[in-house]
């Protein structure tokens, strides 16, 4: 170059001799000869700036033209009861997602995708709006869980669909429908909130994460590490090929501390002859360990209808169902214990030296304190009644006298003792501590002093106390334990895809009565008596079929003040007003394993209503517990 | 006449040709990169690698012939150009994205629009050539030259083909500049010129054009459209690096997100796939011909040939720094190929035979015409 424009020079000064029009031609041209050199240093600058200097720049944005990034979602952890059988797993479903590239998307393709599918193309189109307004980029779920036909249908028509791709989700399956509904909980796609508080890059914006239950508590273990594959695509998003792949990690498994069996059938126990379900709880417990073996909070969740967000209809309906299926009665609602409460008035009095078994009140139906009176459960009287009897025909006017003794603060600290007040520590959410009704606790919170009187609603359980169902059973166990409290236990183990165990359930014992063992011995004669004896208020509890005693407590709480519904007869009692029944027992008697705790919700009757259903499920346990045995029999 | 004149080979201008041959294969390599299938090269490189041999061994076989021919030929062929340019526009013309570009011939289309630029370069070189002025054109000697552009630049306009009726009033411009001509003159073309854009703006050019343009000065207004391409061949160059991606290796080429890639964006595709190393032998070539090609103007032995190569220079220039600078996003996307390295017959033919025309003067600067 440089060589030409020194010759490009050389003929100047050869020229210039002839002096004619040419050579003020060739001067011109020389002259012009500049002009490319500049252009072209320019475009050279250009190309300096362009490759050298922002080369990273320009790289990058090739590398997102060229790669699309697609998550692969990892199987969550399955959850299986305790003998391993399968309670939640997943099976593949089949979504159609719709790359965009750039910010267009050609409603003629998801048209396309409509008529393949028989897919209602207004749906369709409401999705592809929803997702434009989260984010500009990323890829749009077109339809959910198509099924193998539609899958086979998208794949044929494959080159008419650029950037149209089956995406593979493993989808929950409920192995027993919405059996333990409140316990197991359910999936919904992640909201705002969840993915601002989530760890970055752990959430996708259409990702399922657990919303309620254990799918919610143990989304950590559950969810797993999602896995990528960085495809090569092309501009009108044709995939290419796979440059990379990440596999996904899949969740841990839960195994669970519930006996499914068990768990079912306590939600059929929890049903009315018509198969209706009631409104209630059912708990079910190792005396000795705190392993929950049942938790029903009736009626269940269609866990099934929250995947990928309920629908308004379903919503209203769930709502508007005056059983609250909503609400998990187990921890989350709290109840007057009623006459359950009479254990812990008993184990005072004996504990405080106000009785001891022998100590006999007089039962006239009625009792009187200052100018107001009182009554029994039974107008009629008990009679002279001691604490066996006070306890398995729950004499009302015996505990009043007990009760009284005792004062409101003495009664509280044996509640305390037996674990009410506080929250179990139970794996569900939004658990309620219930409360232990004390005098300092009402001039603080009433603002007013304590009265006499109020004690003996307290002795029988109808005063301020409020209990769970959860908590009542732990009371029970501790009464069939010797007095010892267990942390309750849900999750037996969690285990790693490949079999190794990160978490393993061991009895944790919070608290232990020391020296009660007698006076819990005594409560037990009674409780064995309630169940067994002649006049015994629950004796719907009795297993028929089987050689093993029960020992119970019935409670019947009243939801109104008696006046208002004293008049009517039990069945004409508006449902809202009818009382709630309670039945907690244990068995077997004398060498307790399990602790059932019964609540149905304007039951009315302990007895009648709470005590059937305890029954039908250690029945169950014990029928199962034979069986299995036999089996083994059967097997030597 | 055709008798051969033995000096023609002592005095061969070889450096042309060389610089022809590497910078043709440069194209003809690229397009086998921006063209291949996938599996096997596509046909278009096959056209043009066939194109290119007839051009060459025409080029040579034109050397027989002194270029002064063309003093009076040219008018004739220029003559017929603009009848067939006549012809594509308003009888025949294969519609092409909405205008009427093409003749086919079966083998390929010709493009009679790139003829004229040719012929406009031979017939402005024989009428500069030939009409005296001692103290510089007046008006009334640029009415013969501005009748020789303004019709064929017209026909071209009619299409519409803007991006080559642009370089047709350029190659006249430019020609013009190396003529004598009052000073009184150039002030009443540059006054001309004032008034003539506003209204060539508003009564020429189509809604379509002024989008492009539109869209250059701001390129938000339209993301998928011009300034997507712009967009994507810079991303194309600047993604190539030093070293480039390699051969056949180029991502915004391959997997089509650079349009036109194998046409108007043929430079993108190489800057990306041989890099700023491979874009400074390309343009090196290409400025050592611009400048050669001025050498050839200065070294000419009478003012015809002074003339012609001066504006056959000017044409390619012209057309590759334009098409640079749309390719690096400087310039709007009007759709002037890149001579030699953007595929297309016409384009293709024309500019191989400027090369001979260049060789052909170079070649006899010392041997006096007949």
């Amino acid at each position: 170059m440089a060589a030409a424009v020194r010759e490009n020079k050389k003929n100047i000064k050869l020229v210039k001799k002839d002096n004619g029009e040419m050579d003020r031609m060739r001067k011109r041209i020389f002259f012009i000869s500049f002009i490319p050199i500049i252009f072209f240093a320019l475009i050279i600058t250009r190309l300096w700036f362009l490759q050298i200097q922002e080369v990273d720049t320009y790289r990058q944005k090739a590398e997102n033209n060229r790669i699309r990034t697609i998550k692969i979602a990892a199987p969550r952890g399955n959850i299986v009861d305790r003998e391993g059988k399968p309670v939640v797993s997943n099976r593949p479903s089949y979504n159609v997602v719709l790359a965009r590239e750039g910010n267009k998307v050609d409603e003629n393709l998801i048209k396309k995708v409509a008529s393949l599918l028989n897919l209602d193309i207004n749906l369709l189109l409401e999705q592809e709006r929803k997702a434009a307004r989260e984010s500009a980029h990323m890829p749009i779920t077109l339809a959910e869980d198509i099924g193998w036909d539609g899958v086979v249908t998208i794949e044929n028509n494959r080159m008419d669909l650029p950037g149209v791709r089956i995406e593979v989700i493993p989808r929950r399956i409920y192995h027993y429908g919405n059996t333990a509904s409140h316990l197991i909980g359910y999936l919904g796609k992640i909201n705002k909130k969840e993915l601002a508080q989530a760890e970055k890059g752990v959430y996708g914006n259409n990702d399922l994460i657990g919303k309620m239950g254990l799918e919610k508590l143990r989304e950590k273990e559950l969810r797993g590490q999602r896995g990528t594959r960085f495809m090569e695509v092309n501009s009108q998003g044709f995939e290419q090929k796979i440059l990379k792949e990440k596999d996904p990690i899949p969740g841990d498994d839960l195994q669970l501390t519930i006996d499914m069996d068990l768990q079912k059938a306590a939600e059929e126990a929890m049903k009315d002859k018509d198969g209706t379900p009631l409104s209630g709880a059912v708990v079910a417990l190792e005396v000795n360990s705190g392993k929950m073996l049942a938790l029903v909070s009736s009626p269940e969740l269609e866990i099934e209808k929250f995947i990928g967000g309920i629908s308004y209809k379903d919503w209203q309906e769930i709502l508007n169902n005056p059983y609250l299926p909503l609400v998990n009665k187990l921890v989350n609602a709290q109840y007057a214990p009623a006459s359950t409460y009479k254990i812990v008035v008993a184990l005072a009095g004996l504990a405080e030296n106000i009785i001891t078994k022998d100590t006999e009140f007089y039962c006239p139906g009625h009792y009187r304190i200052g100018n107001r009176t009182v009554y029994c459960w039974k107008r009629r009287g008990h009679g002279k009644v001691n604490l066996k009897r006070a306890l398995s025909e729950s004499c009302d006017v015996y505990f009043y006298q007990v009760g009284q003794k005792l004062g409101v603060d003495r009664i509280a600290k044996y509640a305390k003792m037996f674990g009410l007040g506080q929250k179990t520590g139970i794996e569900m959410e939004h658990e309620k501590p219930g409360l232990v009704p004390t005098s300092d606790w009402k001039k603080r919170v009433k603002g007013v002093a304590w009265q006499k009187g109020e004690t003996l609603s307290v002795a029988i359980g109808q005063g301020f106390n409020l209990v769970t169902p959860v908590q009542l059973a732990f009371m029970t166990a501790m009464v069939a334990n010797g007095g010892t409290l267990y942390k309750p236990g849900i999750v037996n183990m969690v285990k790693k895809p490949d079999g190794e165990i990160i978490e393993r359930f061991s009895p944790q014992i919070i608290s232990h009565m020391s020296g009660q063992g007698y006076n819990l011995q005594l409560i037990r004669g009674g409780l064995l008596e309630a169940v067994n004896g002649k006049h015994g208020t629950g004796r719907r509890a009795i297993l028929k079929d089987l050689d093993i005693k029960v020992a119970g407590k019935t409670g019947t709480a009243q939801v109104v003040k008696l006046k208002h519904v004293k008049h009517l007869k039990d069945k004409d009692i508006p449902y809202k007003y009818r009382d709630h029944a309670w039945f907690t027992c244990y068995a077997p008697a004398d060498k307790p394993e399990i602790v059932v705790t019964v609540l149905v919700e304007h039951g009315q009757h302990g007895g009648s209503a709470a005590a059937p259903v305890a029954q039908k499920v250690l029945e169950a346990y014990f029928n199962k517990k034979l069986h299995k045995s036999g089996d083994v029999n059967v097997a030597f | 006449m055709l008798r051969f004149d033995r000096r023609i080979i002592s005095s061969f201008d070889w450096i042309s040709l060389i610089l022809l041959l590497i910078i043709l294969g440069i194209g003809l390599l690229n397009l086998y990169s921006s063209t291949w299938t996938g599996t096997s090269p596509s046909t278009l490189f096959t056209k043009q690698l066939i194109l290119s041999i007839v051009g060459i061994v025409t080029i040579l076989f034109m050397l027989l012939f002194d270029y002064s021919l063309l003093k009076k030929t040219g008018y004739v062929i220029h003559f017929l150009i603009i009848l067939l340019l006549a012809y594509t526009t308003f009888m025949a013309g294969d519609t092409i994205a909405g205008t009427q570009r093409w003749i086919r011939l079966g083998f390929f289309n010709l493009q009679p629009s790139e003829l004229a630029k040719l012929s406009l370069v031979i017939v402005l070189a024989s009428c500069y050539a030939t009409h005296e002025a001692i103290d510089g054109y007046t008006i009334k000697d640029l009415i013969k030259p501005f009748l020789l552009a303004i019709i064929p630049f017209i026909l071209i306009v009619l299409q519409p083909d803007l991006g080559t009726a642009g370089m047709m009033a350029i190659i006249a411009v430019s020609m013009t500049a190396i003529v004598k001509i009052r000073k009184h003159v150039i002030a009443v073309i540059l006054c001309m010129g004032l008034v003539g854009i506003p209204l060539y703006w508003h009564f020429v050019m189509d809604d379509y054009q002024k989008k492009r343009v539109e869209t250059f000065i701001n390129p938000d207004a339209d993301p998928m459209g011009q300034a997507y391409q712009i967009k994507q061949s810079i991303i194309a160059i600047g993604s190539g690096g030093l070293l480039g991606k390699g051969f056949k290796e180029g991502t915004q080429g391959h997997l089509h997100f650079l349009p036109e890639r194998h046409t108007d964006f043929a430079f993108a595709i190489w800057a990306e796939e041989w890099g700023f190393v491979g874009s400074i032998i390309l343009l090196a070539c290409y400025l050592l011909l611009l400048v050669w090609g001025l050498n050839v103007a200065m070294t000419a032995r009478d003012k015809f040939g002074m003339f012609m190569a001066f504006g056959l220079i000017a044409l390619i220039f012209w057309q590759a720094v334009i098409n640079l600078f749309m390719v690096m996003g400087w310039f709007p996307v009007v759709g002037i190929p890149m001579p030699l390295i953007s595929y297309g017959g016409s384009s293709l033919l024309v500019t191989i035979i400027s090369f001979g025309l260049l060789i052909n003067i170079r070649s006899r600067k010392d041997i006096p015409a007949k």
